[in-house]
């Protein structure tokens, strides 16, 4: 059984690392492929002929493109993703100034979407066709439906605008906690509302299926606690496709908070990335967005490895992709 | 002494999208203290309905439920669902007729036993109940229990897991056993390990046993009693023995003249014609359309179920019969 569990974890971290190089291989053809070049961008267009091949030659742009992808690979290896080109700073360093906060973001908003979503789900698969369970499916569907910007600019409305209870505008003062978890807890519920719903309905019909199943019909045989049925017995029957749909929310959130951060005017990823895309900034865009697919990638492999943490069957299978069902 | 469970006029209904299905019209059966009732049947007479009810744990679809099930005195259909969960892991358990889905994939077998056990003693701790457990296991005879109880289902074969089943039910101690064909799922060679089983098991459990079959060789080998069921309906009751020996019932003895036996020639035997369906009433008997001894009068009202001693039956011409 050992030896499933370690070629399991072997054959997950081969495919991780060939996902990451073939993002990086793309990251790499992006900047050769997409028209307009990026010593332009950073000098501008004014600039003499002997200065733009100066600066190309600092860029290493004038080499043959074997040896730029090879030079691309090997510094990322070394950790070292670039100079940014507009203000001359290491690319690492600017991702990094970003990466707490979207951290925080992420994580934050998963976690309230998981502590709400899971038990609302299991509330209304326990007391199917309630009216909890309809107004839940309302509401649930709903949020989803709602892109989370929309959510973010109501929010700022009411609680900052009319009620005046939160701060919301920035990060918050360096160094003053309170203030810096004040202004969190908006975009936290913006990005979090629509993920409950999706959660609370996905662990509804997992638990749906599962409360039908032989061995929860011997539970309720033996008289087990109704409670410790749905929330031991059968939640973790539930877990696995909800776990699969956190992994993907992550990597969802990662990148793709954007619009919640331009309303809330926070740093974050999303934004490093869109406002590099919009200068033609390609070692910030390169090193953001391996960023996204780094974090993402390990993600879903701690995911991967969850499911055998939970389910025994696919430990002994070795490595194999399949679910059993 | 009175008997552990009496039922009276059971009836139960489940709406289905062809209408009403009537899954038990009127079951009378009593359950002795210490005995083991064997009910045979064909497939949808009503056998695992009547398990179901007795644990109140029927289908979601049931649309009715008529009559008492008396158990000790108390009537179950009466109880609130406090009381009757009160009973359920407690007093009355059951095993199931599939071993390989009736325990939880993730869960080990100890976590499952502990559970049972903590359930119906309050205050026991974990260790107390993996003991237990293990003594249990071995027991129902499973080799090396002790690693058995960090096994997950999966890792065991479906006569193991049945062992388990077998297992969490005495643990408990319950006074009511209930069986669901328990070796309906598993090939020939397990079944007859475990009917071992069950008979060598019999010495020390005081309690009753409802053993719910659709063979009667087995119910022969190891039941006091029989009741023989047939589309929702107890047809025949009685010491096995004498059941076996003079059936008073028309399908009894139809059931008694299929039974493979050794000096057969070799050619099945089967009962001509179909169960009536669930969905309809027949009027009178309800295997009177493939009863040889059918009278007009037996599809005039249904027979009433008559007591002779230990011995009963429904069936109107059951003296013309015995003569």
């Amino acid at each position: 059984m050992m030896g499933g569990t370690a070629g399991y974890l072997a054959s997950r971290l081969v495919t991780t690392v060939l996902i990451v190089f073939g993002a990086m291989l793309l990251l790499f053809s992006l900047s050769v492929i997409v028209p307009g070049d990026p010593a332009t961008a950073l000098i501008g267009p004014q600039a003499t002929a002997a200065y733009k091949a100066q600066v190309i030659a600092e860029m290493g742009l004038d080499q043959p493109v074997h040896i730029r992808l090879v030079r691309f690979f090997s510094a990322v290896l070394a950790g070292d993703l670039g100079t940014d080109a507009l203000t001359g700073r290491r690319v690492a360093t600017v991702v990094g100034s970003v990466l707490p906060y979207t951290f925080l973001l992420t994580f934050l908003a998963i976690g309230l979407a998981v502590l709400i979503g899971v038990p609302l789900g299991c509330f209304a698969a326990t007391n199917r066709g309630s009216v909890f369970d309809h107004v839940l499916a309302f509401i649930s569907v709903a949020f989803i439906a709602i892109p989370s910007f929309v959510i973010a600019i109501f929010l700022l409305l009411i609680f900052t605008i009319w009620l005046d209870w939160l701060p919301v505008l920035g990060t918050g003062t360096a160094g003053d906690f309170v203030d810096q978890a004040k202004r969190t807890i908006l975009p936290t519920v913006a990005l979090a509302l629509g993920w409950i719903g999706f959660i609370a309905r996905l662990v509804r019909s997992s638990m749906l299926e599962v409360m039908g199943e032989p061995h929860i019909r011997t539970m309720r045989a033996y008289g087990i606690a109704p409670w410790l049925i749905t929330y031991k017995y059968a939640l973790k029957n539930a877990a696995i496709p909800t776990i699969a749909i956190l992994g993907m929310g992550v990597g969802r959130l990662l990148g793709g908070a954007v619009l919640v951060e331009i309303v809330f005017a926070r740093p974050g990823l999303g934004r490093l990335i869109y406002d590099a895309i919009s200068a033609r900034n390609y070692p910030v865009l390169q090193g953001a967005v391996l960023v996204v697919v780094l974090v993402f990638v390990i993600t879903n492999l701690i995911v991967d490895l969850s499911y055998s943490a939970i389910d025994p069957r696919i430990r002994t299978q070795a490595g194999r992709e399949a679910l059993p069902r | 002494m009175n008997p552990l469970v009496t039922i009276r006029g059971l009836c139960v209904d489940a709406a289905t999208s062809a209408g009403t299905a009537h899954l038990l019209r009127g079951v009378d059966l009593d359950i002795g203290r210490g005995r083991i009732v064997g009910v045979v049947g064909e497939s949808g007479s009503g056998k695992t309905t009547l398990a179901s009810a007795l644990l109140r744990l029927l289908p979601a679809n049931i649309s009715r439920i008529s009559g008492e099930i008396r158990f000790d005195g108390e009537d179950l259909l009466t109880l609130d669902s406090a009381a009757m969960s009160a009973l359920r892991g407690t007093r009355i358990a059951m095993i199931f007729q599939d071993p390989m889905t009736a325990l939880n994939p993730l869960f080990t077998i100890g976590t499952h036993l502990v559970d049972v056990q903590q359930r119906g003693t309050a205050g026991l701790s974990r260790r107390d109940a993996l003991t237990r457990a293990e003594a249990m296991l071995t027991t129902v005879g499973i080799p090396d229990p002790k690693r058995r109880l960090s096994a997950y289902p999966h890792q065991l074969s479906g006569g193991m897991r049945q062992r388990v089943m077998i297992a969490m039910a005495l643990l408990v101690e319950p006074d009511l056993l209930l069986a669901d064909e328990p070796t309906t799922a598993l090939d020939a060679t397990v079944e007859a390990q475990i009917v071992q089983l069950l008979s060598d098991l019999r010495k020390d459990f005081a309690g009753s046993i409802l053993f719910i079959s659709h063979h009667l060789g087995l119910v022969a080998e190891l039941c006091d009693d029989l009741c023989v069921m047939y589309a929702g309906t107890v047809v025949e009751t009685g010491p096995v023995a004498e059941v076996l020996a003079q059936p008073k019932h028309p399908y009894t003895a139809a059931l008694l003249a299929c039974e493979i036996d050794d000096g057969d020639t070799g050619r099945l035997t089967s009962i001509a014609g179909e169960v009536p369906s669930a969905l309809s009433t027949p009027p009178g008997c309800v295997f009177a359309s493939r009863c040889s001894h059918r009278v007009p009068l037996c599809d005039h009202a249904p027979p009433p179920f008559e007591q002779l001693g230990t011995r009963g039956t429904a069936c109107l011409r059951h003296r013309d019969l015995a003569s």
